[in-house]
């Protein structure tokens, strides 16, 4: 036993990986960390030092429920583009090849059924002319209708824009003497309340209204996080972006759209609106 | 976001979808600024590693491999832009943490009840020590202390071999002994 513990002390390295459960004589070292004196101080001595160090790093300034939304609108326009992958992961594996084929099998299948359709019909008499020699009925004529926003959504949509140009218009008014609290609190709920709908306006696929949204929800961001006090560089700061954006207008043509759509969809819907403050 | 939808999240982004990319950034991006803020030590450095490492991300989500954890995929390249990040600050600005009233503190012994002035005094110790170290020190040692990855994980992730890894925190484990060797000595006065 003592010929052990005298043979052979633990340099600082292997004590460091046995400190962080790393190496592969973890018993060997523990066994002669009971016996030899020396070591046990020297381990000692190190876990003194790191638990030092742990107690000294705790502090992680924290970040809000919106932080994700945030960096999101850091990084939107500096996103690049991507780098294409010519041959795709799902070749990687076995199972992935083998899907591959069978997916090319059965493109090329289609592909030859599409060619002898057309070949076999080009071929084949034409019997659509009636036998009686009139004109046959005009094609159908097809509208694509523009994305349509349903009028549940499309009426909370116009409360939220209606809200929202309120809010704007108290910050383009604002004396610079004032503080934004109450329009930053403000704001915080329409933030929230507006992403729910843009969302719900992209699934439509109104791209324009969804685009209207999202410069809200960024130039809302802005008076959310705005130092408080409110420096008037800082308040002349938001404005020009709301102006640069000519937000405000954005907010009421299309507040006033929906709302005109509403109208027209249903009469009733002219008394019970809210009304417009000021 | 439940694991089915965080799978078809994912599926989405990987095939162009930026709106379902958008959901991932809202998803890592606190997980992302702890761990940036914990290479870097400053919350302006951890705000850019985070949002380089999500446009690196988005660069190359087309190669991602869905066998991998997207988690785990994602805090591998924001620490290596936290190690990119530190080796051109160290460039800029080698040793802007080391506060130089901590090399000259007064050889007053501790006070007993004083702890939050201890703590002060161990603390910009510890951030003196890490500003000291190399970019690949840093970080190996953080993510072996304070993140808890074996020596395993760190070669994997900042594509090292396991000697390299070892010995990055062999030597800041050195450093940050030899950086609070005064204190632990003042301790061991007044005990």
């Amino acid at each position: 036993m003592l010929s052990h513990r005298v043979n052979h002390h633990y340099g600082e390295d292997e004590l460091v990986l046995y400190y962080y459960g790393e190496g592969r004589h973890r018993t060997r070292v523990a066994r002669h960390l009971e016996q030899c004196d020396a070591c046990r101080a020297a381990y000692a001595s190190l876990a003194a030092a790191l638990g030092l160090v742990s107690a000294s790093a705790g502090e992680i300034p924290q970040r809000g429920d919106q932080y994700g939304l945030e960096v999101w609108q850091r990084i939107r326009h500096r996103l690049p583009e991507r780098e294409r992958v010519w041959w795709p992961n799902v070749f990687a594996s076995f199972e992935g090849r083998l899907a591959a084929l069978a997916g090319v099998a059965a493109l090329a299948a289609v592909a030859a059924l599409v060619v002898g359709a057309f070949f076999l019909g080009r071929a084949w008499p034409d019997t659509s002319t009636p036998v009686d020699g009139s004109a046959p009925p005009p094609p159908v004529a097809r509208v694509i209708d523009p994305p349509e926003v349903a009028p549940a959504l499309a009426s909370a949509v116009a409360d939220h824009l209606e809200r929202s140009e309120r809010l704007l218009t108290d910050v383009m008014n604002a004396s610079s003497q004032r503080d934004l609290a109450a329009e930053r609190s403000w704001a915080a709920d329409l933030v929230s309340e507006g992403r729910l709908y843009r969302r719900e306006v992209e699934a439509t696929g109104d791209e324009a209204l969804a685009s209207v949204l999202d410069d809200l929800e960024r130039n809302l961001l802005e008076v959310v996080h705005s130092p408080s006090p409110i420096s008037a560089a800082a308040l002349a700061d938001i404005r020009n972006r709301i102006d640069a954006a000519a937000l405000l207008f954005k907010v009421r043509v299309l507040g006033d759209e929906l709302r005109e759509q509403q109208r027209a969809a249903d009469p009733y819907v002219r008394q019970t609106s809210t009304p417009k403050a000021g | 976001m439940d694991a089915i939808d965080a799978a078809t999240t994912l599926a989405r982004a990987c095939d162009g979808d930026d709106e379902a990319f958008r959901r991932l950034v809202e998803t890592h991006s606190r997980a992302l600024f702890r761990l940036a803020y914990r290479l870097t030590g400053n919350e302006q450095d951890a705000e850019d590693v985070v949002q380089d490492a999500l446009i690196r991300a988005y660069r190359r989500l087309g190669s991602f491999e869905s066998r991998a954890a997207f988690a785990t995929w994602l805090y591998r390249i924001a620490a290596n832009c936290a190690v990119d990040h530190l080796r051109s600050r160290q460039g800029r600005d080698a040793r802007h943490e080391v506060l130089p009233e901590a090399a000259d503190a007064p050889e007053s012994p501790l006070p007993g009840p004083d702890r939050l002035a201890a703590s002060a005094e161990i603390d910009r110790h510890v951030r003196a020590a890490l500003a000291d170290m190399s970019p690949l020190e840093r970080t190996a040692f953080t993510l072996r202390h304070f993140e808890g990855r074996s020596i395993n994980e760190i070669c994997r992730t900042l594509g090292v071999g396991s000697s390299a890894a070892k010995h990055s925190v062999f030597r800041a484990v050195r450093k940050l002994r030899a950086a609070l060797a005064p204190l632990a000595s003042k301790e061991g006065s007044t005990c």
